[in-house]
């Protein structure tokens, strides 16, 4: 490069979320008029600046980066209508100036990002890797962010609060936003996190620049103290923000990034190297670009920079030290794509975890709006009004007296520190002290609102986005579903039932569709809906959902592309990954289940085909019978969701058939696993009844038969068939009689014969209740067994019974009462009365009872 | 009236303007910022007072430690005319800081009204002298003016303390005092109109909340300003620590002021009962019925420190302390007798050999 040595750009130093900073370069930039604007964001970025120009785009939106390999790692830039870069964009549009981004690309910021990340962990830094991205993210508070991460918790981050903001102008405040440039937080988002716990990292660079430390977070605190005021955020408004003289922002932030570098430098490169290299690297980065539009042509007098406040003084002298051809090629990379993506306020706000942003982006945009105006002194009363508004709206109503006291109430707070307007901190202890009578907690929501609000951005249709953002945003407007995606939550009720009041097929089945989308979408892990339980009567056709649009949900959409094109793409080859890694029964039809729901008929063949080679191996019994109840469910309603569940039913077939052929071998188990034999035995059973022309019920009966007959089975899962077959009619009363009686004949075992008649009472009991038969062949067997006996069989005939009501119980007694001959009314004055003290007696011995032999 | 005729040696309690009259008189003369009409000093020389900070070459002691943003909202309320309402538990200095603070503003801070049950319309208003009335009919000789007037007619600030001990009727007739700013003497056919630098500072507790609710027409008239507890530990033992070393000197007491130490466990102590839970927040107590406020702590190393000076060394003891305890926690006699025994066994006995003294002598003196 051929350029003097000594050539001069202008700087402009800036905040990444300040109005004030947006404010005053556009009129610097006025003033200037350049042929380029250079602006501290990633380089291959330069391309979307026309989009995010583009009148139909609405921020906040912001710049997602993405490796398109996995791991998947991201980094984020958001802008806000005030974010100082995207005004430089919309002015160089506007006015034909040339504009780029000048940072480092992507593929670089993430690949140093990653070895950023793993110089720390070998240097031992105990730096979680997620806080790290945090707080970069944050880059902007100092103050607030000591709290959650501890000092430095990220170098990075730790940095970046402070000092991305902090170099930029003040840093510490605010926020970082990506405002473009720096951005590299990445979010790993390991594999496959939901989007929302990776955050993706936003943070600007800022964040990293500044080193901000410990030790240079407590500058700012001490910044702040010496001009008197509470934090660095309420110093940083007041002196900057408010300040409308021209030039006063941008002369004292350069001179604000000079001392900054000049005191902190060299601690960086000693506490935190791997941060001080990789602010080296962008800086040679920037200078490198710089000159490139130089020798392009363009009167350095004539160019301006904007950047993070930090690197301000840097770039003044692009030709010292710029990056040379030869270390551009030895820069690290890695491959990457960018999208741009709506951005929601409550995201730039640090209430949501991390801090990259500025805590009240609503209240900023008031500002701004009103800056553009020329009307900034209506700020307070803008704020206050509208507190009161909202407040009233939910219910708590505040006259406009008490808005006109607050507002001369923050005014002679204002007054108070010398400030010529009150900044957000005094607003709100106006509005705690008028319009909440002195309590926080009624004004909390309201401000809340007023402060950070619900907006969410938008961008342009088709806007370089990526193929699966733009297939959701298709399949929202199809199934108009457009109007939900907001940042607030709303609650949708569907009925997969075909609509017959309407004409097409499109919208005959619009719920239908939409159930199919949201599906997908839980599929794929994308946090835009979630599903509510709906009540039992309407379960069938009917679904309850919340839908709620965050940017993390976008991020996950994103992340989601490496698996497909389309949704339904991404979806099908998440199902077959899932359908590969699938070892039981169980999970196996779970998939086909959600197959049948997301409306994917090829991956639900695909599950069949899985779960009857899976199902072929088995010999489990309780696993066998489950799938089938699952199938069984998917067949009998599969129409409500127009799937063809034709190719499972020779699979329910097969899996029944296994079932009913397995159930004796399966049957001779403990009484533990007899628990679950006793639920797949139901399940089999409601299958062979809703299901009989199907499958082989004539088998099924055979089986219950031959387990009821065998006396070597578990007993209670005998009692249990020979119960299933009295309610299917296959077995007579008088057959019912000689089993009982064989069952419980003397020289039967005790727990034997009283386990067979626990599991015969588990089913139908009205029937066994008015059998008066049985009772009398029960009676004879207790009558017959000797006192030890009857001690062993108590036992058993005890846990039978306790599982029956009281007033069965009751009926029982009564039954018992007229074989001994005593009337109902004597019944029931024995049952209720008192124990008698020998009765009592009689079972306390009880409690001495030897369990030894169970 | 007659603030003059006693001399300032024997007055058990000197009103803040002449306590911290060096202060008062220095921050005049330094002051640089504009002075509202009716105050004697600019609204930073007035925060500087409150909070603490430096007049020329002296230091100007901290009245009230803790919230600076509270004393801000507070001093801004009377520079816009408004009448303020100091709100919060007992003992968090809410009379304390409204003494200091017209003190400061208007240099008086004896026009007090001192509610209570019995405070009547008269008082907040005006009443008669009635012999005179009874001579000469009304005449402005035989009105005898509240507190509350009088500070309108020199355009000072009153305090109206315990406002809401006060029969709601009473309270009511603040509110056209306030939204007019005038009191009107029908007898007399003439109305006073209050001076500039006229406010009022009222304090309310909130424990009292239920007894005479302030109707919501009052309320709206007053900025609001909620006093909280002291928020951290090291706070409340500065706030406890400067104020027993004030009272000790003006009450001459001849015991050495406690050690450091006996501090730190009475305000760990009045911390933990109050807030239910132990400083590391690992285990939960009971708190007592009664209000266990920093002021309770205060007098209570007070009384601690009369104990050891009259009937003592001179030092303070761990059984001094001990009985002062006992009073200040026990006062609902069964139940905060149980409390204290509780909090005693399962937390203060655990603490170690330098609790163990204190330990000893507190249940000694709660069997």
């Amino acid at each position: 490069m051929k350029t003097a040595v000594d050539v001069q750009v202008s700087v402009f130093g800036v905040r990444h979320l300040s109005p004030g900073g947006a404010r005053h370069l556009l009129e610097y930039l006025d003033r200037v008029r350049p042929t380029a604007v250079l602006i501290e964001g990633p380089s291959d970025a330069t391309e979307r600046i026309g989009d995010l120009v583009h009148p139909s785009t609405v921020p906040p939106v912001a710049v997602l980066a993405f490796t398109n390999e996995m791991p998947v790692r991201t980094a984020l830039w958001p802008f806000a209508v005030y974010s100082p870069e995207l005004q430089a964009m919309r002015w160089a549009n506007k006015n034909g100036a040339l504009c780029e981004l000048i940072d480092l690309p992507s593929g670089a910021a993430l690949a140093l990002q990653d070895r950023r990340r793993r110089s720390l962990e070998e240097r031992g830094v105990r730096r979680e890797v997620p806080s790290a991205e945090e707080s970069e993210a944050d880059g902007g508070e100092p103050t607030r962010r000591e709290a959650p991460e501890a000092p430095g918790s990220s170098a990075a981050a730790g940095a970046a609060p402070g000092a991305e903001q902090a170099a930029e102008p003040a840093g510490g405040g605010s926020t970082g936003i990506g405002s473009g440039p720096a951005g590299e937080p990445a979010s790993p988002l390991p594999g496959g996190l939901p989007a929302s716990d990776e955050p993706s990292a936003m943070e600007p660079e800022g964040a990293e620049e500044l080193e901000a430390t410990h030790a240079s977070r407590s500058v700012y605190e001490r910044i702040a103290e010496l001009a008197d005021e509470h934090d660095y955020e309420t110093y940083w408004e007041r002196h900057y923000e408010h300040n409308p003289n021209p030039d006063a922002y941008r002369d004292s932030i350069l001179a604000f990034s000079a001392e900054m570098r000049e005191m902190g430098e060299e601690r960086e490169r000693a506490d935190q190297p791997e941060e001080h290299a990789y602010n080296h690297v962008r800086e040679a980065y920037m200078r490198r670009q710089i000159l490139k539009v130089i020798e392009a042509g363009h009167d350095p007098a004539k160019i301006v920079v904007v950047c993070g406040a930090y690197h301000a003084a840097a770039l003044e002298r692009p030709a010292e030290g710029a990056m040379t051809d030869a270390e551009l090629a030895a820069m690290p990379t890695r491959s990457s794509k960018l999208t741009l993506m709506p951005y929601s306020y409550y995201r730039l706000s640090s209430l949501s975890g991390y801090g990259a942003g500025n805590h009240a982006p609503h209240y900023y945009q008031m500002m701004w709006e009103l800056m553009d105006a020329g009307r900034l002194e209506e700020l307070p009363r803008l704020y206050l009004s509208t507190a009161a508004r909202t407040l009233r709206a939910a219910g708590t109503h505040r006259s406009t007296a008490e808005v006109i006291e607050a507002v001369r109430l923050a005014e002679g707070l204002a007054s108070l520190h010398g400030g010529s307007a009150p900044t957000l901190l005094e607003l709100r202890d106006a509005a705690q002290t008028l319009l909440g009578r002195g309590e926080l907690s009624v004004v909390a929501e309201a401000l809340a609102r007023v402060d950070i609000g619900t907006d969410i951005g938008s961008l342009a249709e088709g806007v370089s986005q990526t193929p699966l953002q733009d297939d959701l945003n298709r399949e929202l407007k199809r199934l108009k579903l457009t109007k939900y995606k907001t940042a607030v939550a709303n609650d949708l009720s569907l009925d997969l039932r075909e609509n017959r009041r309407v004409s097409s097929q499109e919208a005959a089945y619009l719920d239908l569709n939409r159930s199919f989308l949201f599906h997908q979408l839980e599929l794929l892990e994308i946090p835009f809906v979630r599903s509510k339980p709906s009540s039992a009567d309407r379960a069938i056709w009917a679904e309850d959902w919340i839908i709620q649009w965050t940017p993390e949900a976008e991020i996950r959409v994103v992340e989601s592309t490496l698996l497909g094109e389309t949704i339904e793409l991404a979806c099908a080859y998440k199902l077959r990954e899932k359908l590969e890694a699938c070892t039981s029964l169980a999970e196996a039809s779970e998939l086909i289940g959600i197959s049948v729901r997301c409306g994917m008929t090829a991956q639900m063949e695909d599950g069949r085909r899985v779960l009857q080679g899976l199902a072929a191996d088995s010999r489990d019994v309780a696993q066998i019978a489950r799938a089938a109840e699952k199938l069984s469910g998917i067949v009998a309603y599969g129409d409500i969701r127009r799937a063809d569940t034709t190719p499972l039913v020779p699979l329910l077939e097969q899996l029944f058939f296994r079932g009913s052929l397995y159930l004796c071998d399966a049957a001779n188990c403990n009484d533990e696993a007899a628990y679950g034999m006793i639920a797949a035995m139901s399940d089999l059973n409601k299958i062979a009844q809703e299901h009989d022309e199907v499958v082989d019920v004539p088998l099924w009966t055979r089986e219950l038969g031959e387990l009821s007959e065998r006396d070597d089975r578990n007993p209670k899962l005998s009692g249990f068939a020979c119960a299933l077959l009295l309610e299917r009619g296959e077995m007579s009363a008088e057959q019912c009689a000689a089993e009982v009686s064989r069952r419980l004949s003397p020289g039967i075992p005790s727990d034997l014969g009283a386990g067979w008649f626990e599991g015969l009472s588990m089913r139908n009991r009205y029937a066994l209740l008015s059998r008066m038969s049985l009772w009398v062949q029960l009676n004879d067997y207790i009558n017959s067994l000797d006192d030890e006996e009857f001690k062993r069989a108590l036992v058993f005939l005890r846990r039978a019974f306790s599982t029956f009501s009281a007033h069965e119980k009751t009926m029982i007694a009564e039954t018992l009462g007229e074989l001994w001959g005593v009337n109902t009314e004597q019944a029931a004055e024995i049952l209720t009365g008192d124990l008698k003290e020998e009765e009592d007696k009689m079972l306390d011995e009880l409690n001495d009872f030897d369990f030894g032999d169970f | 009236m007659a603030a003059a005729n006693t001399t300032t040696q024997d007055t058990m309690r000197l009103p803040a303007e002449q306590l911290y009259l060096q202060e008062i008189e220095a921050l005049k003369k330094e002051d640089k910022g504009v002075i509202p009409p009716g105050w004697q000093m600019s609204p930073r020389a007035v925060l500087t007072y409150i909070t603490g900070g430096k007049a020329g070459k002296l230091d100007i002691t901290p009245k009230y430690i803790g919230n600076r943003r509270l004393v801000e909202m507070a001093i801004a309320t009377l520079v816009t005319d408004r009448a303020l309402l100091l709100i919060g538990e007992p003992g968090t200095a809410k009379s304390w800081l409204s003494e200091n603070l017209s003190a400061a503003v208007s240099g008086n801070s004896g026009l007090v009204v001192q509610g209570t049950a019995g405070t009547s319309e008269e008082q907040v208003r005006y009443s008669w002298n009635y012999a005179m009335l009874l001579a000469n009919g009304p005449t402005p000789e035989a009105l005898v003016r509240s507190p509350i007037m009088r500070a309108m007619e020199s355009g000072s600030v009153a305090r109206f303390e315990e406002i809401s001990r006060c029969a709601s009727e009473v309270q009511d007739a603040l509110i056209s005092i306030l939204s007019e700013k005038t009191v009107s003497v029908p007898e007399l056919g003439s109305e006073t109109s209050a001076r500039k630098g006229f406010s009022i500072i009222a304090t309310a507790n909130t424990r009292d909340r239920g007894v005479n609710e302030m109707s919501a027409a009052l309320k709206r008239r007053f900025n609001i300003i909620v006093l909280p507890a002291p928020s951290d530990l090291e706070t409340e033992l500065s706030i406890v620590k400067k104020r027993v070393g004030e009272i000790a000197a003006s009450y001459q007491l001849q015991a050495s002021p406690p050690a450091d130490e006996a501090l730190l466990k009475v305000v760990t102590i009045f911390r933990e009962l109050r807030s239910g839970m132990t400083l590391d927040r690992k285990e939960k107590l009971k708190s007592p019925g009664g209000v266990i406020s920093t002021a309770e702590a205060i007098s209570l190393l007070t009384n601690s420190m009369a104990l050891a000076a009259s009937f003592g060394s001179g030092e303070m003891t761990d059984a001094d302390l001990a009985a002062g305890l006992q009073g200040a926690i026990v006062k609902d006699d069964d139940k905060d007798k149980l409390v204290w025994k509780e909090y005693l066994d399962n937390v203060m006995k655990k603490r170690g050999s330098e609790w163990r003294g204190l330990y000893q002598a507190c249940r000694e003196m709660n069997e």
